[in-house]
């Protein structure tokens, strides 16, 4: 059999025997089997990159046929936007994972009892419901914020930059933390204890030993940051002031000039840093592995960092999760406050209006929208995986790369793409819920894919192998074998859909029809004019909704415990990586 | 057993890549003499007016005919149609930036309607041809934030002039003119004016932190303190009304103003309840209603001024060509650019 440890020279073995036809195998499995990568591969091409494709011809729309105007004018105009959007993108990725860094250390190190607590609120703030959440960072931070007016006496602006810098620190840093977890909890204990034995200080280990083994823990948090910081528009949007980027301005081209061309030939140009970066990502995924099993080192006792190293780590840790419980806390009593931000006197008036002003189908809808999105995009996103890391059929990495683009481009890009593409035949489907699902879970696949191909790297092939040479066949493997291995990466990706069709507001605001209305949309209705009551009571509806379900599910599928390194290495993108939408 | 989901999944995928055709065939509809038998119709609405759940119940109280509606901006309104080519998941446009409509029109994207009610209308208050008939006139307004006013030591700021103190830098917000029809109509009126013209504009833009990207966010940030001054459509009466120190502040040496239209959407699927809501939302009854909700200048003429926009009596109008303001669009904001040193 074969000798060699799975995490190494796995994957062309793997291929090499999955390629060849099993000769169980009858013609007609083998295929169904192909027919089902036929109709995943067909769906990809069909929702993913064609509406794509039909946007990228558009930037090279001119007044005479194919030209590349679009671009020649924003390299000439526009060469501050370009390079601030990627200042911006570089600082904001490297600070959020810094600090995530500082907060996994913290998780994994500290010996504190509150950890779970603390792990908890970095979950939750991955649901963030738009427009409310943002006014409420105003509300406490804002010129005449709570926070920094009335208390300290400062009078910042928080418009600008600065602003959008803040803010995408702190909405990323708990993702960051999140991966960069994943990979230290499944380090290997012993070598601490060595350097340790050794006679290093606890700091000296954390420097010269446990950063190195997290190091692909962090660039993968950094790359992942970085696109997704790049196609963010609406921080910018709400926060920026004078200052924009190339994702906000493609938004505003769109919204406000409708030039298409320009638009589209901006969107362009972010998905060519993000596609390097994906490249360079694949890579890192390929050549380190996030498992090396930890060899029953689990009873060893965990290192202590020094005091002074400890409370560093706690201070920066403990404000991020005041920051958001504040965030929170905030959102909630603002449903309950009479008027937002002057009289935080108690009412139920907004209550018992939301409740009963039949503004409630809404929201229903978009509990319904977003299970189903949720349910088929998880089983599509499993499958896939399935098929692009462990059958290597032909044309796979193709397909895995189709997958991952709507990871990197701007939310409404999307929205405008769909309409471009399903308006009419041959596919007419505007208008209908089927084109909003749609959207929201094919925008969500690549999340999907990443965290099943993530799990099954993490997989020995060898139970697939073993069950194949008794008799079993590809289909009954998956679904025997594979899947109920794949339940953390199917759960990852659940909470992940879940929560961002149940919180999207950018890519769909093209797409939804009067009297198809989404909860986030009724939401912005109510900010605008001006029932902020009404806007918290909704934005905690939908708080609330997403934590029950992503936790029921949860408890369903993983019956008991949760185990932090299940949900560990790539898997954990979680939720709320959407929430720039 | 788990072929069955299997097969459900190959289902799905199948009815996803080759279904969804909206059913095509639809059956020439019986007689259109069928007329008036509206009730239970659905009408579907791209808006941005009033309390719109209000409005449109009252509606179906009178008619029978359900509206379902999105509130957006009309820029959205406009980029969405343009895309969806002359196919609109839609069938009225009510209210928001005539602009918009202007420009709509031109792309052929309205379906002219000349309502009964119309000639009721004043004709600087609607198109010609009928693409679209002005229902109120929507008027730029300063939402003041009292308490800011104090702690900053100023009287509230009464005109255009007013907005230049110095003390008010950072201190007045406005929205990105690309963006909100109001903002836009703001920066149009002054231009044009000729005491204001690019001038004003320049040293206005000094006092203005940003530009914000969307049209309702003025009034909100001089309610909650956040700016002084918010350049503001209608009187915010829903801010006000909960408590906020806020007042509204018609500005005296000009108030820019447009009227907010109505269309029908060419291509509507339900022509005649189109035209039927038209034809209410120009009604004296419907004038009435409206005004009610939303307190603006009736555009029909005989219709008694709501209350909260008395004050519009003795401030300024602005003289505003539509037309021209809908042509000059794209040089306008490309001008604006320059100011605001983008």
């Amino acid at each position: 059999m074969r000798e060699t440890p799975f995490w190494h020279n796995s994957k062309r073995s793997v291929a090499n025997k999955t390629a060849g036809v099993s000769f169980k195998d009858t013609p007609f499995q083998e295929l169904s089997e192909k027919l089902i990568y036929i109709l995943l591969g067909s769906s990809l091409l069909l929702f993913i990159l064609w509406p794509i494709l039909l946007v990228l011809k558009e930037s090279l729309h001119g007044n005479s046929g194919l030209s590349l105007g679009c671009y020649y004018q924003l390299f000439s105009q526009n060469r501050r936007l370009i390079s601030d959007s990627f200042l911006l993108a570089v600082a904001s990725s490297a600070l959020s994972v810094t600090l995530g860094l500082v907060m996994a250390l913290y998780l994994t190190y500290s010996h504190w009892k509150g950890k779970l607590f603390i792990y908890a609120v970095l979950l939750l703030s991955m649901i963030s419901p738009p427009f409310i959440a943002a006014l409420s960072y105003v509300m406490l931070f804002g010129r005449r914020g709570f926070i920094t007016y009335k208390l300290l006496h400062l009078s910042i602006n928080p418009y600008g930059w600065h602003g959008v810098l803040i803010m995408q620190v702190l909405g990323f840093a708990s993702i960051a933390a999140l991966l960069i977890m994943g990979v230290l909890s499944s380090r290997d204990q012993s070598l601490e204890q060595a350097s340790m034995d050794l006679g290093a200080t606890p700091l000296q280990t954390l420097l010269r030993v446990i950063l190195p083994v997290a190091k692909p823990g962090i660039i993968v948090a950094f790359l992942l940051v970085f696109v997704q910081v790049l196609a963010d528009f609406g921080t910018p949007i709400i926060i920026g002031g004078n200052f924009s980027v190339l994702a906000s301005e493609a938004y505003l081209q769109v919204i406000g000039l409708y030039d298409l061309p320009k638009a589209s030939a901006m969107s362009t140009l972010l998905l060519i840093p993000s596609l390097l970066m994906f490249l360079i990502y694949r890579r890192m995924m390929n050549r380190s592995h996030f498992s090396s099993p930890s060899v029953g080192s689990s009873s060893n006792e965990l290192m202590r960092l020094s005091p002074f190293t400890n409370l560093f780590l706690g201070v920066l840790t403990l404000s991020f999760v005041g920051f958001e419980l504040l965030k929170y806390l905030t959102i909630f009593w603002g449903a309950f406050a009479r008027t937002w931000g002057v009289n935080f006197s108690f009412t139920l008036n907004h209550i018992v209006d939301t409740l009963g002003a039949g503004k409630m189908d809404s929201f229903w809808r978009s509990l319904e929208y977003s299970l189903i999105a949720a349910i088929i995009c998880s089983f599509m996103g499993m499958l896939l995986s399935y098929y692009l890391e462990r059958k290597k059929y032909w044309g796979h990495s193709f397909f895995d790369f189709v997958a991952t683009l709507p990871f990197m481009i701007p939310g409404p890009f999307l929205g405008i793409a769909y309409l471009l593409a399903f308006h009419g035949p041959p596919i007419d489907m505007t208008g209908t819920a089927l084109i909003v699902i749609c959207n929201c879970m094919f925008r969500q696949i690549p999340v999907s894919t990443r965290a099943g191909a993530a799990v099954l790297t993490q997989i020995s092939p060898d139970i697939e192998l073993s069950a194949k040479d008794l008799g079993a066949r590809d289909l009954r493997v998956f679904f025997d074998i594979i899947l109920p291995q794949l339940k953390p990466a199917f759960l990852v990706s659940f909470i992940n859909t879940f929560t961002a069709t149940m919180t999207t507001v950018g890519a769909i605001i093209f797409l939804i029809s009067p009297g198809s209305k989404l909860a986030t949309v009724e939401l912005f209705e109510f900010v605008k004019i001006g029932k902020i009551g009404e806007a918290a009571v909704f934005a905690n509806l939908i708080i609330l909704a997403t934590l029950i379900i992503n936790l029921m599910f949860s408890f369903i599928i993983m019956k008991r415990k949760l185990r932090n390194q299940y949900l560990g290495g790539e898997g954990v993108y979680v939720s709320g990586i959407a929430r720039a939408n | 057993m788990k072929k069955i989901i299997a097969l459900l999944l190959i289902a799905m995928f199948s009815i996803a890549v080759l279904g969804c055709s909206r059913q095509a065939a639809k059956s020439p509809a019986p007689e259109q003499t069928a007329k008036k038998n509206l009730a239970g119709t659905t009408l579907k609405a791209y808006a941005a007016y009033g309390p719109l759940d209000k409005i449109f119940a009252e509606f179906q109280k009178e008619t029978g005919i359900k509206v379902e509606f999105l509130d957006m901006s009309s820029g959205e309104v406009l980029s969405k149609l343009r895309a969806e080519k002359g196919k609109p998941t839609g069938d009225i446009w009510f209210g928001g930036g005539v602009d918009s409509f202007i420009a709509a029109q031109s792309d052929g994207l309205l379906e002219p309607y000349i309502s009964p009610e119309a000639a009721k209308v004043p004709a600087q208050y609607k198109e010609k041809d009928g693409y679209w008939t002005g229902v109120s006139l929507a008027i730029v307004t300063f939402l003041v934030n009292k308490d800011r006013c104090k702690e900053l030591g100023i009287p509230v700021p009464e005109s255009w002039a007013d907005l230049l103190n110095p003390k008010l830098k950072g201190e007045v917000v406005m929205s990105d003119p690309a963006v909100s029809g109001t903002a836009y109509f703001t920066l149009y009126g002054l231009i044009k004016d000729t005491a204001q013209g690019w001038p004003y504009m320049g040293k206005l833009n000094v006092n203005i932190p940003a530009y914000a990207k969307r049209g309702g966010e003025p009034p909100q940030k001089a309610a909650i303190g956040e700016a002084t001054v918010g350049i503001s459509p209608d009187t915010s009466e829903e801010l006000k009304a909960q408590g906020y120190p806020a007042v509204t502040v018609f500005p005296k040496d000009g108030t820019p103003w447009w009227p907010s239209p109505v269309a029908i959407l060419k291509g509507s699927q339900n022509p005649d309840g189109a035209k039927a809501f038209v034809d209410w939302c120009l009604s004296e009854k419907g004038q009435n209603i409206l005004k009610q909700y939303t307190p603006r200048v009736p555009a029909r003429e005989g219709i008694a001024y709501p209350a909260v926009v008395e004050g519009i009596k003795s401030a300024k109008m602005m003289n505003i060509d539509f037309i021209q303001a809908g042509n000059e669009r794209d040089a306008i904001l490309a001008q604006f650019q320059k100011i605001r040193g983008k």
